[in-house]
């Protein structure tokens, strides 16, 4: 989020660039550290690790080796997992904008007291696990849950909602919606109510004004939207576990087997450098889109 | 870097407990599982310890599950903070191989003297100390005919009824090797091939092979009605759900899941920790987690009532197929692509 | 009044739950006229603009523009053109996208489009920058792209809701003579909504002073000027000496000299006269004061004058060669009897 938001920001004022170096680098040393501390030597532990070699029972020797690199490549199940992990978070994303953006526009539009429960609103559920608001799908897309019985009552067939993608797509779409919510309200800073009124007394009806004018404006929310709730889709592992009842194979499961179970950290390691490999390809892509739209 | 981390932290520890040093009063840290296996194993083995050596103060310090602990083992190599680890042996042997441990045997620990063979595992610094065997798991309300075999998985009354945690965990591997071995199949580091296809008239019936958090409450509460699970645990859950949930040990047997206790090379507590491995080892430890947990014994000592011991699998070590669980972890990975070609899809 | 206009409203009103916007509007507005409706911020005059353009719904009341009934038509079928205040431009397209869009929005043909919106640019004195973003142009280049977007559709009516007040002083006075001289060229009818008498005054046909909702007058800047009908326009428009006094038997008394006080008119009342329209009297003649305060302000003298208690501002144009009166001097004051406006006191 840090870093789409720094894309975000306008570049700065010429005035500003004038004020001498010192300042900005002693503001910036803080979190330079703490990224270097909390994430580059992670990070580059993790792409050591991943060439060491490791014994089957997963016992890790300080040995290099290109093995665990070569596996990855040579078999079609991981190419498999990383083309499914794509594609199921880049539908996941899509649901989860199609459904927060309504809610981010109207918040955006409303104003006072009303606004500010309607954020709580949005924001509660952060408060929770996602563990506990998998369980809550659980309860609610069980063969005997909400949905179902609801269905039953009615006289229908029950659908199998659950332990299969379609249950993980509906958990993790409602788990990312506070986060494209915010994220779109964030980009939404050039949408102006005047700007939409101009647009209608110019003769634009309703959905033109939508199409020509709001989307338009709205497109930098929308990119900084996507990218979050696409990494956070990526690198999810409780809400796939929990409703994907070992039939949703994604990269982060297989890395937590990996590691968890199997014990073959070098594998667990690679996959997670090709987790980031993918992130910095969509960082690239939204960077690009921004520089489209803007 | 981490070196110097951990070197940090060493060298803080090492301050905060020297008042202890002075009071001639020893410290033993044991890794081991948290939640049940902590509660129950404090209880039973670690309460009484200490009473019987009052200098020595045990510290459990609890971990989800085996491949976090060797993670910590891993971690804190330049400055060891544990003494004791509780362990499944495949980790172990991990362990083991990364130099990680110290050997446990009659010298240092003289108990071992008294374990089952199959307690001491050849290539791996700890021994066993605990056993326990895949069970079949049924809602006693929902199951009026108890099942007597593995195959009754299949049955079509149990469509979308199945827990099982599958491949990679254990619980599914154990599974396969049952199987194969039930259809005729001789080694299983060759070929599991029967116990696959055994599995894959199974899956259609499955309705999750990721019970969570664990497959007992799922199959207490009746979202699933049957599946296989860990006996130990399976008996004390099923005290817990006052009868619910039942399980049984089904006519093509099962396999042993071993835990192994072993000491951490260099680990703060020298000597003390060798103490404590002696007693978890000891006849009188063994039999108090047995009846407590309905973990088979691994010290062949244990005298163990019959109420318990009727619990394990002690009684029927005929139905327990021996399994080499290190020569199968280099088998692992061609099982588990079968289990992903050959089972997975025909659950869906 | 009873000739209907160009445009036509009657008893336009708007009410929110415990406050009331705008109250019973009537207006006419000939073809080709520009309108300024003047008044302090709150007045009623933006949520009056906003309704003729269909962006606020009408509580109660009709809008007729050309004898179309427009009360219930949504915006986009209004046909008017609104320049806002801020400007409105659309950030995410170019200046000829902006200018073009209402044509587009109309199907006009696109070669059409494209020689229509040169125009329109080159009429604000835009051409060349049909290529750049709102956001490089300044405050005021943004103002004129607005203005030739609303006006390149040609609509029926050119709304403007306080177009110049983001703008600094110079621009101000240039935008003001520009967009006058634009609407009169092209003969359109606008109103113009401001809360600067000096930009209502000055630029526009006729004033509708507006006050706490209501329409206070309508008429020439002449005419309220010259003529204010109540005590808030005479004060709005223009500065004004404000004195206190009783109304009786028909007059009015200040500092000794009795003027005639409007019909049916008693009680307390508010005298009004505005500084630039007093005269020092002859020696010994007049209303006797005392000088307070002298100001010489270069085209002005400013005096703060004495008289029974109250201070009159008086201001005479400067000829050259007059004494500026020093603090304490004794002089006479002599008005017109028509410069003074009578008004009952507000309760």
């Amino acid at each position: 989020m840090s870093a789409g938001a720094a894309i975000a920001l306008p570049a700065p004022a010429p005035r500003e660039r004038g004020r001498g170096v010192a300042p900005i680098v002693a503001l910036l040393a803080p979190i330079a550290l703490i990224n270097a501390v909390g994430f580059l030597a992670p990070v580059l532990n993790l792409a050591r690790m991943s060439f060491y070699e490791v014994e089957p029972t997963g016992a890790m020797r300080e040995v290099y080796t290109l093995a665990t690199w070569a596996k990855v490549f040579s078999d079609g199940y991981y190419a498999g997992l990383i083309f499914d992990s794509i594609t199921v978070s880049l539908g996941i994303t899509l649901l989860t904008l199609l459904c927060s953006y309504p809610i981010a526009l109207y918040l955006h539009r409303s104003s006072g007291t009303w606004r500010t429960i309607l954020l709580v609103l949005v924001i509660s559920p952060l408060l929770t696990s996602a563990v506990v608001r998998t369980y809550g799908w659980i309860a609610i897309l069980a063969e005997n849950g909400l949905v179902n019985n609801a269905l039953a009552t009615l006289g229908l067939a029950k659908l199998k909602l659950m332990f299969n993608a379609t249950g993980v797509t509906i958990g993790l779409t409602e788990i990312l919606m506070p986060y494209m919510i915010l994220a779109l309200l964030a980009g939404f800073g050039r949408l102006d109510p005047r700007v939409e009124e101009a647009a209608a007394t110019l003769g634009a009806p309703p959905f033109t004004i939508f199409r020509r004018i709001i989307l338009p404006l709205t497109l930098p929310g929308i990119a900084l939207g996507c990218l979050l709730c696409f990494v956070l889709a990526v690198s999810s592992f409780i809400t796939p576990k929990l409703l994907g009842g070992g039939r949703v194979f994604l990269l982060a499961t297989e890395i937590y087997d990996e590691a968890i179970v199997t014990l073959n950290w070098p594998l667990a390691a690679t996959l997670s450098i090709l987790v980031l490999i993918i992130f910095g390809g969509a960082l690239m892509l939204y960077s690009r889109a921004l520089r489209a739209i803007l | 870097m981490k070196t110097s981390v951990s070197f940090a932290i060493a060298v803080v520890l090492a301050g905060l407990s020297a008042p202890a040093a002075f009071a001639q009063q020893q410290t033993v840290t044991v890794m081991g599982y948290s939640g049940l296996f902590q509660e129950r194993y404090a209880k039973a083995v670690v309460e009484p310890f200490m009473k019987a050596n009052p200098g020595i103060k045990v510290e459990y310090f609890p971990m989800p599950n085996s491949a976090q602990m060797l993670g910590n083992l891993r971690a804190q190599k330049a400055a060891p903070q544990a003494d004791v680890v509780i362990m499944d042996v495949s980790v172990s042997k991990a362990a083991t191989d990364e130099k990680l441990l110290t050997k446990i045997d009659e010298k240092n620990v003289p108990n071992v003297a008294d374990l089952y063979p199959n307690a001491r595992i050849p290539d791996v610094d700890g021994v066993g100390v605990t056993f326990d065997n895949l069970v079949m798991l049924y809602n006693g309300e929902a199951v009026k005919d108890a099942p007597k075999s593995w195959m009754d998985l299949a049955k079509p009354e149990f469509k979308g009824k199945v827990a099982i945690p599958g491949m990679p965990d254990i619980q599914g591997l154990s599974l396969v090797l049952i199987m194969d071995k039930a259809r005729g199949g001789t080694d299983y580091l060759k070929s599991v091939e029967k116990g696959i296809a055994a599995l894959g008239e199974i899956a259609p019936n499955v309705q999750t092979w990721e019970p969570k958090p664990e497959v007992y409450p799922v199959i207490i509460s009746g979202q699933a009605v049957i599946g296989a699970g860990w006996n130990a645990r399976a008996q004390v859950n099923a005290d817990a759900s006052g009868g619910k949930l039942k399980a049984v040990l089904p006519e093509e047997g099962s396999v042993f899941q071993i835990n192994t206790i072993s000491l951490v090379a260099n680990g703060p507590g020298k000597d003390a920790g060798a103490k404590f491995a002696n007693y978890a080892l000891s006849a009188e430890a063994q039999k108090a987690f047995t009846e407590s947990m309905f973990y088979a014994p691994t010290n062949a000592k244990a005298q163990i009532s019959d109420a318990a011991i009727a619990r394990t699998a002690v009684k029927s070590m005929n139905k327990v197929i021996p399994v080499d669980w290190i020569a199968l972890a280099k088998v692992r990975d061609p099982i588990m692509e079968q289990w992903r070609r050959k089972v997975i899809p025909l659950s869906r | 009044m009873s000739e209907q206009g160009f445009l036509s409203i009657r008893g336009l009103t708007k009410r929110y739950a415990a406050f009331t916007a705008v109250e019973d509007l009537d207006l006419d507005v000939p073809r080709g006229e520009l309108v300024a409706f003047l008044g302090p911020s709150g007045c009623g005059k933006t949520t009056s603009l906003r309704m003729i353009a269909g962006l606020v719904p009408a509580t109660s009341g009709r809008i007729v523009v050309d004898g179309k009934d427009l009360t219930e038509v949504p915006t986009h079928r209004r046909d008017m053109g609104l320049v806002f205040q801020s400007y409105a431009l659309f950030p995410h397209m170019s200046i000829a996208r902006n200018v073009a869009f209402g044509l587009e929005m109309r199907k006009v043909p696109k070669d059409e489009i494209a020689r229509r919106v040169k125009e329109a640019i080159a009429l604000v004195h835009l051409t060349g920058k049909e290529e750049h973003r709102p956001t490089q142009l300044s405050g005021g280049q943004q103002q004129r792209v607005a203005l030739a977007r609303a006006l390149v559709v040609r609509p029926s009516i050119l709304l403007l809701d306080e177009p110049l007040s983001n703008l600094d002083a110079k621009l101000r006075d240039e935008m003001r003579n520009e967009i006058r001289e634009i609407q009169q060229r092209l003969g359109i009818t606008a109103i113009f909504v401001t809360h600067d008498q000096g930009e209502a005054l000055t630029m526009c046909d006729k004033v509708v002073v507006m006050n706490q909702g209501r329409l206070e007058q309508l008429g020439t800047p002449v005419d309220l000027y010259e003529r204010p009908r109540t005590a808030f326009v005479a004060s709005f428009v223009g500065r004004t000496n404000r004195l206190a006094s009783v109304a009786k038997d028909g007059s009015v008394e200040i500092a000794g000299q009795r003027i005639a006080a409007p019909a049916g008119l008693s009680g307390p009342v508010e005298v009004m006269i505005r500084p630039h329209r007093i005269a020092f009297a002859p020696a010994g003649e007049g209303v006797p004061g005392t000088i307070a305060k002298a100001v010489f302000a270069g085209d002005i003298l400013q005096y703060d004058v004495e008289v029974a208690g109250q201070i009159l501002s008086v201001e005479l144009a400067t000829r050259g060669g007059e004494t500026v009166l020093s603090p304490g001097t004794a002089v006479g004051l002599s008005w017109r009897p028509q410069d003074v406006f009578v008004y009952g006191a507000a309760a």
